[in-house]
């Protein structure tokens, strides 16, 4: 193609205006010229995506200064949580931070980052605990309430719980257990749930119920993350009493329900972050009076 | 020592280094080894040990210093795959100005700008390296050179071929 031209750095000259006036003219009639020009004109309209270079910045010195602290489990409290964080929060962290547990109160939430990079989020009024110096070899989770999990790839990572256990390889799901109430939900890869009756595998979107001493359920759904990430706590065909016990951990009332009957079945959700609302929403739709008292903290039901 | 402004211990003047060389470094990793987010990996972990050895590497190193340790990383990165060079979504075309042309004509124009992507993506990584520094991080050849320390004649002899070998692969459109 530019077998003539025996000179191995021509075109490089070329690109750089570095050719004589008769190399030049004599490239110019050359058949070759317009597709060494074509190619030339068309890379110059070539960028590479931008870089941000102050935000890289910003990114290199928290890793400076995260990475002598390699092994300590970070707690970071997510955007959203950190601006309803109560200095309760804060002060929670500090003390928690000493031992392996991690304990949330009424209407607050809180992210965990276990030993090995896997994430808990733990919802209002739950308690967890691991043993941190043997995570490697027993990733085990002590729970009481209800948590989210996106669990690192690695050795078995169990959720252990008063109503039976949860485990997985490496995955995301969401476990609920309070009393007689159990439920393990899962949102990525595959879980393995077992209480004293059942073991049961769940795949992604899926979900498991043992409710007291009914027959546990199971169902699907399609939503990618639990609701109450996002302060809403929804329920699917729940009695009733269960739904007044978040409304209690959320909100840090009590519920008086001598008036009304306790099992009705409900489906819904309410907000976490607006009583007003939350209230309104759950007893309009089931058509109960309701009475706030003592400031607010005890509400009356009547039918 | 860390209070001397050409230290790279000195915050202002690892600040300022970061901000002049970073975006280069990274264009550099990724027309050598293809992977964009990769590259951006290896600015961060580069320059994380710079600073971790400010006190050993005075600002008139920190250049080489850090193109040497950005380079084994790329490689010792590299070994385990070998990563075909992305370029879809990284580089993209500027826009262009003049919108009143022919449809048939803006097809052809980009099934060209395809093939042109394509034939950089295949180019050897030396041939590559050189020819998108040089065209699109404007780059001179003697700043080319300094980078992988080589000499001028030798960036000059690389860009002919990388001009060379996508004339080939490009044929007659």
């Amino acid at each position: 193609m530019l077998e003539d031209k025996k000179d191995n750095i021509f075109l490089s000259r070329w690109v750089n205006g570095e050719l004589s006036p008769e190399e030049f003219q004599e490239f110019q009639s050359h058949p070759e010229y317009e597709y060494y020009t074509k190619i030339i004109a068309a890379t110059n309209t070539l960028d590479l995506v931008d870089y941000d270079v102050d935000e890289e910045l910003t990114k290199l010195k928290s890793k400076r200064k995260t990475t002598p602290a390699k092994n300590k489990p970070v707690i970071k409290l997510l955007p959203y949580i950190a601006v309803a964080a109560s200095i309760a929060i804060l002060l929670g962290v500090f003390l928690f931070n000493a031992n392996d547990s991690f304990s949330t109160s009424y209407g607050e939430q809180l992210a965990v980052t276990l030993p090995d990079g896997s994430e808990m989020i733990l919802n209002a009024k739950s308690e967890a605990s691991f043993d941190k110096s043997n995570w490697k070899n027993n990733r085990t989770v002590s729970l009481h309430g209800e948590a989210y999990f996106k669990v690192k790839k690695g050795s078995k990572f169990t959720v252990s719980t008063t109503n039976g256990n949860v485990s997985v390889l490496g995955t995301q799901f969401n476990v609920k257990s309070h009393a007689s109430f159990f439920e393990a939900v899962c949102y990525e890869g595959k879980v393995s749930v077992k209480n004293k009756q059942e073991n049961k595998i769940l795949t992604a979107g899926k979900g498991f119920r043992a409710i007291a001493n009914k027959p546990s359920e199971l169902w699907a759904f399609i939503t990618e993350k639990p609701s109450w990430i996002d302060n809403t706590s929804s329920f699917r065909s729940v009695p009733i009493r269960y739904v007044f016990k978040e409304l209690e951990k959320q909100y840090n009332i009590s519920i008086d329900t001598t008036n009304i009957d306790n099992n009705i079945i409900y489906t819904g959700t309410f907000p976490n972050n607006d009583i007003n609302v939350a209230l309104k929403t759950v007893f309009s739709t089931l058509d109960i009076q309701y009475q706030l008292l003592d400031n607010g903290k005890t509400v009356v039901l009547e039918e | 020592m860390s209070d001397d402004k050409n230290s790279t211990c000195n915050e202002r003047a690892f600040d300022h280094f970061f901000k002049s060389h970073a975006k280069l470094l990274r264009s550099y990793l990724y027309y050598k080894f293809g992977d964009l987010d990769q590259a951006e990996d290896i600015v961060q972990d580069t320059f994380i040990k710079l600073w971790n050895n400010c006190s050993k590497v005075p600002l008139d190193k920190a250049k080489s210093y850090v193109y040497t340790i950005a380079t084994n990383l790329g490689i010792s990165n590299a070994r385990h795959q070998q990563v075909k060079f992305k370029y879809q979504n990284y580089i993209t075309q500027r826009k262009n100005d003049i919108t009143n042309e022919s449809p048939e004509f803006v097809i052809l124009e980009k099934e060209y700008m395809e093939k042109l992507k394509s034939a950089i993506a295949d180019l050897p990584e030396r041939q590559r390296e050189v020819f998108l520094l040089s065209r699109i991080d404007k780059k001179t050849y003697k700043e080319i050179a300094e980078l992988s320390s080589v000499s001028v004649k030798a960036i000059e002899k690389l860009m002919h071929k990388a001009l060379v070998t996508l004339r080939k692969k490009i044929g007659n459109i």
